[in-house]
């Protein structure tokens, strides 16, 4: 096991450099915690000073309970091999978040499957609306109040002979004599 | 078309031993299903002996596969290319996506029941059907061709406004070119 040199050299240097919150995941891999303001500033600033030049990924979490959306931008040194994640969270009801594509071009096909499939607008950003979606007229599908199940027993054609299917989570509890917890109960069939 | 004993006309027959014996599949592939046809049509399972070959355009390709799922999206380009292929056509519905959705039948974006759309003459089961499946789902459509029973092009046709509703369902924004019967 290594002891954490560099993560921690470069968690200090960002952390300190914006006064945000961070913590070293493992070896090789840093989250910081930033305010949607202060984003670029930070993704410019480690790729400029820091050295990372290369996003691998740009990513959306739907927190429906906490009503926000977390997004995760996901930037790679390589020369150190370290990867840092810069989560922020911005709000659900108005999902506006700072275009980034002029840091990164690349970024512009995340944002724009962001904004097909969880409705965040980012202003400035060029490109077609339909991405991978053709004609979709509900709200955005990655979001969670979107039931799928629901949409799709309506829309597609069903075909006899899926009474039966066995609900394996709870087949499972019933053949080994435990009980389903109360976390999972929300996803089952019933 | 049957004579007067009920049976088929001489020259059907050798009609359909022709077509059998040399069907064109599509080389178009949708979903996983796929990469199982090189599998199929390379030296250890070797279709061609079955004749069952692949073909480079619609127009010149007798069997459509369906590989796997078919999203909304790929629905509207599978439509046009069916419209495109020159009667006898066949379908061949592939997998358990084709048949009741499988594993994505909860999904929003991938149909469930491939034959509302188009219809399907042989559908071969299993999540993925091995290369012996797939032949043997070859040769039941040659069966069905030999016993003049696969006349699907003819199906379509004539329940035009039926698959057309049901495609129309789907297809929302429905900007595609009527194809000349």
């Amino acid at each position: 096991m290594t002891d954490l040199v560099k993560e921690n050299i470069l968690l200090n240097a960002v952390t300190s450099a914006f006064k945000i919150e961070g913590k070293v995941i493992r070896d090789r891999r840093v989250e910081v915690h930033a305010d949607k303001n202060t984003v670029s500033s930070i993704l410019l600033f480690a790729k400029k000073q820091l050295g990372y030049i290369h996003m691998n990924h740009m990513t959306c979490i739907d927190w429906i309970e906490q009503g926000e959306f977390e997004l995760v931008y996901t930037i790679y040194h390589p020369v150190d091999k370290l990867t840092l994640f810069v989560k922020t969270r911005i709000d659900r009801e108005i999902p506006v978040m700072e275009n980034i594509d002029t840091i990164w071009d690349h970024a512009n096909t995340y944002e724009r499957e962001m904004r097909e499939m969880f409705g965040i607008e980012f202003p400035g950003l060029v490109g077609e609306h339909d991405f991978i979606l053709e004609d979709w007229d509900q709200i955005p599908p990655m979001r969670k109040e979107f039931d799928t199940h629901k949409y799709a027993a309506e829309t597609f054609y069903t075909r006899p002979g899926r009474e039966d299917a066995k609900d394996v989570r709870e087949e499972l509890s019933k053949r080994s004599g435990t009980v389903v917890p109360d976390f999972a109960k929300k996803y089952s069939r019933e | 078309m049957e004579n007067d004993k009920n049976s088929q006309k001489i020259v059907d027959y050798i009609g359909n031993f022709a077509r059998k014996h040399s069907l064109f599949v599509l080389a178009y592939g949708t979903g996983c299903g796929a990469i199982e046809i090189p599998a199929t049509m390379t030296s250890r399972y070797d279709a061609e002996r079955f004749g069952i070959r692949g073909a480079a355009t619609p127009r010149q390709a007798d069997v459509l596969l369906i590989t796997g799922y078919l999203s909304t999206k790929t629905l509207k380009r599978v439509i046009r290319v069916y419209e495109q292929m020159q009667e006898p056509k066949y379908v061949i519905g592939f997998g358990s996506c084709t048949v009741n959705g499988g594993m994505y039948y909860d999904s929003y974006n991938t149909i469930n029941g491939l034959d509302q759309y188009i219809p399907v003459d042989v559908y071969i089961n299993g999540c993925m059907p091995r290369p012996e499946a797939v032949i043997s789902g070859f040769v039941k459509l040659q069966e069905l061709i030999m016993a003049g029973k696969a006349n699907n092009g003819e199906k379509y046709r004539e329940n035009l406004e039926h698959y057309r509703s049901n495609q129309k369902k789907i297809i929302k924004n429905w900007k595609m070119p009527d194809y000349n019967w």
